[in-house]
């Protein structure tokens, strides 16, 4: 298994922001983690990148313990979102080049040049970030987020600041990497058809919780209703739960 | 778009070939080479950085070189290169103090934290990248001032002797400390605290006795100014301007006491930031 989260809780003051999480996230698999705004997607993400630490529960990866393996966990780890900046003043390579060094890569000039190729971004290479449109910002982060080749790719809305042509260009460049190199993927989105088209598992979040998990058919199935859309409006209008 | 190359699923190292294991010299050498590369490029980008570098310097050397001038004017010239020392050495350690901090800073500013905070990097690495390239920034500001020193005023830094690289050593080493202790307030209290990054190190201005010998100081402050390294590198540098031998002695306290304030300043920032993480502080910086 590539990730292990069980009984995953943080609690903020008197919000219980994530109330029992567990999910696995095996090789190869693309999973998503939807939910209304508040629900605990987030903190459930940057707890699996130990950035939050949970007050119980454990996350495993690789069959490490993070808390415990963070150097060793990390290293096969990465992360985009789209709230995240760049070094602004940096040109596009020097952002790449810097995170291929503090992944530690032998060569990262080579690897670099490998990203900027796979994510179509050599005319960027020499732009300074702060140049960048919203939608070149996130094929730069996406590019930061594969320099690694990580193991594990969380993402946290990685589409949302692209156009459609470019959201399923990407789209089906993680698809290709997801099959063809077995790196896993966890997403969040509030863009439902990229989950349904995408995601192999779904994990519904509601008020910290994992209230139902299942294909995209699946949880249509079992909310009595026609897609993924109509689920995510009964979850977060009514709280509801599979039949 | 083209495919990404195929890495070997079957190692606990991942990408095996492509990064270095990540507990071995040669990674953690590169993770810190990172930090240092990326600080590089931001300053080499930013001609307002590299102006940085020589404006306050060369206001501070321009202000204090007159007033020495006119001191000298006044038959007391010891008190030239007495203060003039002191211009130079204080900017080593306000620069030491500032550089770490500010490059932690700006990872906040461009919302970059959390993208280097879910990287392998250790916080020792991240830290020792930070104060690597503040070297850089330190000695070419030093590098102006001294020569503008001597260009306008005839001082020249090395009179000072060999005892210049103890004395701007300890320095240095007090700078970082302060850095990391205004890094650890900046994770604690937030966004709110980068004014400490600024202004903690002049807390120490009045304790150290830069500009005058702490004899002058009321007993109860010159009892704390022993606890401060920079105070023994001061008042070390006006006896061997005034013609007396390096206080080794003196040196040496303040080398102990350098090893007791980064001890401290590393312990705070493990544990600001593991109570940043503990509260969801951290996450808060990506917002």
């Amino acid at each position: 298994m590539i990730l292990e989260a069980v009984s995953l809780v943080k609690r903020f003051g008197d919000v219980r922001a994530v109330d029992g999480i567990s999910l696995t996230v095996g090789q190869g698999e693309i999973a998503g983690l939807l939910g209304p705004n508040g629900a605990g997607k987030s903190t459930t993400l940057h707890m699996l990148l130990g950035l939050v630490t949970p007050d119980s529960g454990e996350v495993r990866m690789f069959g490490l313990d993070l808390a415990k393996n963070r150097t060793e966990v990390l290293s096969q780890v990465n992360f985009s979102a789209s709230y995240l900046g760049l070094p602004g003043v940096l040109h596009v390579r020097e952002v790449l080049n810097a995170f291929a060094r503090l992944y530690g890569l032998r060569h990262p000039r080579k690897r670099v040049e490998e990203v900027i190729d796979l994510l179509e971004i050599g005319p960027l290479a020499r732009r300074k970030v702060v140049e960048l449109s919203s939608g070149q910002h996130t094929r730069v982060q996406l590019a930061k987020a594969l320099i690694n080749e990580p193991r594990l790719l969380i993402l946290d809305e990685p589409t949302a600041a692209l156009d459609p042509d470019a959201g399923d260009r990407i789209r089906a460049m993680l698809v290709r990497i997801a099959r063809e190199s077995g790196t896993a993927l966890l997403i969040t989105s509030h863009n439902m058809r990229e989950v349904e088209r995408m995601c192999e598992r779904i994990h519904f979040v509601s008020a910290g919780r994992i209230v139902a998990t299942g294909t995209a058919a699946e949880l249509a199935s079992d909310f009595g209703v026609d897609d993924l859309e109509e689920v995510f409006l009964k979850v977060a209008r009514e709280g509801a739960v599979p039949a | 778009m083209t495919t990404s190359p195929v890495m070997p699923m079957d190692s606990v190292e991942g990408a095996a070939g492509l990064a270095y294991p990540p507990l071995s010299p040669a990674a953690r050498r590169r993770r810190i080479g990172g930090v240092v590369a990326r600080d590089l490029a931001a300053l080499r980008r930013s001609p307002i950085r590299v102006f940085e570098i020589v404006f306050w310097p060369v206001i501070e050397l321009v202000v204090w070189g007159y007033v020495t001038l006119f001191l000298q004017a006044q038959k007391v010239p010891f008190i030239v290169s007495a203060l003039l020392g002191a211009v130079l050495l204080w900017q080593v350690l306000h620069r030491a103090s500032n550089e770490v901090a500010i490059g932690f800073l700006e990872d906040i500013w461009s919302r970059n934290l959390l993208n280097v905070q879910v990287t392998p990097v250790t916080p020792a690495e991240y830290m020792t990248g930070l104060v690597l390239f503040s070297l850089t920034k330190i000695a070419a500001g030093i590098t102006i001032m001294a020569l503008l020193a001597y260009a306008l005023y005839g001082f020249g830094l090395l009179t000072i002797g060999i005892g210049l690289v103890p004395f701007m050593a300890v320095l240095m080493v007090m700078g970082w400390s302060l850095a990391i202790v205004a890094i650890s307030c900046v994770l604690r209290f937030g966004e709110g605290a980068q004014v400490i990054a600024w202004s903690l190190v002049f807390v120490f201005q009045p304790l150290a006795g830069v500009f005058y010998p702490v004899s002058v100081l009321p007993e109860a402050l010159r009892a704390i100014s022993a606890f401060v390294p920079a105070t023994h590198v001061f008042e070390g540098m006006r006896a061997v301007l005034n013609g007396g031998a390096i206080p080794w002695d003196r040196l040496g306290a303040a080398a102990v006491l350098d090893v007791a304030y980064v001890a401290l300043a590393l312990w705070l920032y493990g544990l600001t930031l593991r109570h940043a993480r503990t509260k969801g502080r951290l996450s808060r910086f990506g917002e």
